[in-house]
């Protein structure tokens, strides 16, 4: 009787121990690997893009998850590493995620960080000659202009910010034919800011419109006196300022006490942040942005909410993370991933030519396009600082 | 040069001049406690941000007026001032000088990474004196909160000043710094010495920081790194342990910074004021008081 019991208690124990893993083979994870800067002034970047991610992947589990390549299903789970705004320390990281089963990863924060470690992706996908990393890598935020030109593994969800600045300078035009003059303002040492300027710059020209002149500064400047004395000297009717939050503010504080009051301001795109309103509200009232995400549609509104309770707050940047995390579920399941530690390299490559072939994706506030290079043509709108919060002033496309 | 161009390089120094009492405050922290430790605290000026940043946390459920909020700064100076003490300073041999200056390396990045991770490296708004007051005098323009920063610094000055040479902490002090077995001898607790010094010039520290915040309207982590190169600077040029050099080697910093700004653009800027740098480590390395036995 004794040994019956011992032998039935086996069998359950054993019946249950497959239950068990039949149960744990049902349910697979797949695991996203982000990074971006979490630590640094830029910390809030990192914050926000993972809060996005998890918020995504939150919202996919819910809805059952992504069906794999031999149709089982598998919940995302995502591990967000810190690359610190730093080219060395960011290839490190991507060396590190593709040693493990990823089959792609999203970041990163910074443009040097992006330009850097594209640069020892394969650049041709399938060229035996070039030793190059052959991972994917879908970038959110790092947003100068062409990166994903670099390598045919490098692909990007960011805004095009030549577009945005084009639309913008010709509505400034149509809209206000009076203004005639436009300074610019830039913060010289940030390789976005920098860049961006140079678009500003550009379309301003491009538009009819006289640049009179440029004022410059680091992004770790305290005073702007000089720069903003230079700025009332040249009387503009526009002033447009390339410059993150903390010398934005500066700058506008400035321009408040010297008397500078321009018939219009315009600003960097990731200054259409909270971080601006927190930091000069009443300076920066009216000042225009072009952005890609604005709370405007009910998607926009739910994902906002859903990042919010992750911890982070959604802009242009995180909204892109949130919308890669779609992304990828729909290539997975298109190109039918296995997600298999023994399928590692082909997923890879499934993932890339998959991404790839992608003309048009999902995004918050539209339809996104995608170009040949690999980079996004997403749908953008104008906000404008109004009552201490960012509200909509016009949709180029309506 | 036309004459509107001489008014606003009149202007930029008189503005710099303004700024740099930030500066002449810092450069005190970092002279006295190399006057009374002979070594150098480099976390001293991320100390000082993040004690203005304490003061934002302390009253963070207050609507506090700024004199409140600087006095907060103050307070969280001391206290980070004390502890930077006990975690860099303390327990690390005295014979080894590159030690300790390598703790406050760590404590710099240690305070940074703190506060970054507080805030989330997002810059915060800073309460001001003054900062809707603008005097004019004729072509020229001077800034109320810049005023008030200056004239808050001279006043911090003077007091500092007072207590190192007028009372018996600042008489310890002094003798700690210039012959320490023998203060040792005299019954002077040297454990006490350090620590107040640490808080006071912590205290002093706050103020800065809190001025630095109040001058530019808002916090940012991104401070920490430029405060403490000019700290340094100052220190340098005003003499390792001289309080009149660091006063008036913070005002010529700040003059100069800005002037070269106006002169040849912010790309330049800090190549003249680390040139100048270069130049009194080269021909003046005691500074600007230096005696004439301490000169090449």
């Amino acid at each position: 009787m004794r040994i019956v019991s011992i032998a039935a208690a086996a069998l359950l124990a054993g019946l249950m121990t497959g239950l068990s893993g039949g149960a744990l083979a049902q349910e697979r994870t797949v695991k996203i690997s982000g990074f971006g800067a979490k630590s640094g002034v830029v910390r809030v970047f990192g914050v926000n893009s993972e809060a996005a991610m998890k918020a995504a992947a939150e919202e996919i589990n819910k809805a059952g998850g992504v069906t794999l390549g031999d149709g089982t299903k598998a919940k995302f789970s995502v591990a967000f590493l810190d690359d610190r705004c730093n080219a060395e320390e960011g290839i490190s990281v991507i060396r590190r995620i593709a040693s493990t089963d990823a089959f792609v990863a999203v970041g990163p924060t910074c443009s040097n960080v992006a330009e850097s470690l594209f640069g020892i992706l394969q650049k041709k996908a399938g060229d035996a000659s070039d030793s190059g990393l052959q991972f994917p890598v879908f970038a959110d935020v790092a947003a100068k202009g062409g990166l994903a030109a670099i390598s045919e593994w490098a692909f990007r969800n960011v805004p095009s910010e030549l577009e945005m600045y084009k639309s913008l300078f010709a509505w400034l035009k149509r809209e206000h034919p009076n203004l005639k003059t436009i300074y610019g303002g830039v913060e010289k040492d940030f390789a976005h800011s920098n860049a961006t300027y140079g678009v500003m710059k550009k379309q301003a020209e491009e538009n009819g419109f006289q640049v009179l002149g440029t004022g410059e500064w680091l992004l770790n400047d305290t005073t702007f006196s000089t720069q903003v004395r230079e700025m009332r000297r040249a009387n503009p009717e526009i002033v447009a300022i390339s410059a993150h939050p903390f010398t934005t503010c500066g700058v506008l504080r400035e321009m408040d006490r010297q008397g500078v009051k321009p018939k219009l301001l315009i600003g960097l795109t990731s200054s259409s942040s909270i971080e601006t309103l927190q930091g000069c509200a009443k300076q920066a009232e009216g000042i225009i942005i072009p952005t890609s995400f604005a709370p405007v549609t009910p998607e926009a509104k739910a994902a906002a909410e859903n990042v919010s309770k992750q911890g982070g707050s959604m802009d242009l940047h995180s909204a892109a993370a949130y919308e890669i995390m779609f992304i990828l579920k729909d290539v997975i399941e298109s190109q039918k991933i296995m997600a298999k530690p023994d399928t590692v390299q082909a997923d890879r490559n499934k993932m890339r030519q998959g991404l790839a072939a992608l003309k048009e994706t999902k995004g918050l506030l539209g339809t996104v396009g995608r170009t040949n290079d690999r980079e996004a043509i997403k749908p953008y709108l104008y906000v404008h600082a109004k009552d201490g919060s960012w509200q909509v002033l016009h949709k180029p496309s309506s | 040069m036309d004459l509107l161009d001489l008014f606003d390089a009149v202007q930029s120094v008189a503005d710099g001049l303004l700024f740099g009492s930030t500066y002449a405050l810092l450069g005190i922290g970092f002279t006295l406690i190399f006057g009374v430790m002979h070594k150098i605290n480099l976390s001293y000026a991320a100390a000082s941000i993040g004690a203005a940043y304490g003061s934002l946390l302390l009253l963070s459920g207050f609507t506090a007026p700024a004199i409140i909020v600087f006095m907060a700064a103050a307070l969280c100076g001391g206290v980070i001032g004390a502890l930077v003490y006990f975690i860099g300073f303390k327990f690390i041999p005295v014979a080894n000088p590159l030690a300790t200056l390598m703790s406050t390396v760590g404590l710099l990045l240690l305070i940074d990474e703190i506060i970054v991770h507080t805030t989330e490296g997002v810059p915060l708004a800073y309460p001001a004196l003054y900062s809707d007051v603008v005097v004019r005098l004729g072509p020229f323009m001077l800034r109320g909160d810049l005023m008030f920063v200056f004239l808050l610094g001279c006043a911090c000055m003077v007091l500092f000043l007072l207590l190192l040479y007028r009372t018996r902490l600042g008489i310890a002090t002094r003798a700690v710094s210039q012959q320490p077995i023998a203060s040792q001898l005299c019954g002077i607790s040297i454990l006490q010495v350090n620590v107040l010094t640490f808080v006071v010039t912590g205290m002093l520290g706050g103020i800065a920081g809190a001025m630095s915040g109040a001058a530019i309207g808002m916090l940012s982590p991104l401070l920490a790194q430029p405060l403490t190169v000019k700290g340094l600077i100052v220190t340098v040029i005003g003499g390792l342990g001289s309080i009149p050099g660091a006063i008036i080697a913070g005002l010529i910093v700040g003059g100069l910074e800005s002037l070269f700004q106006f002169l040849r653009g912010v790309t330049e800027r800090d190549l003249y004021i680390m040139m100048l740098l270069f130049a009194f480590l080269v021909f003046r390395p005691g500074g600007i008081f230096a005696k004439a036995a301490g000169r090449d």
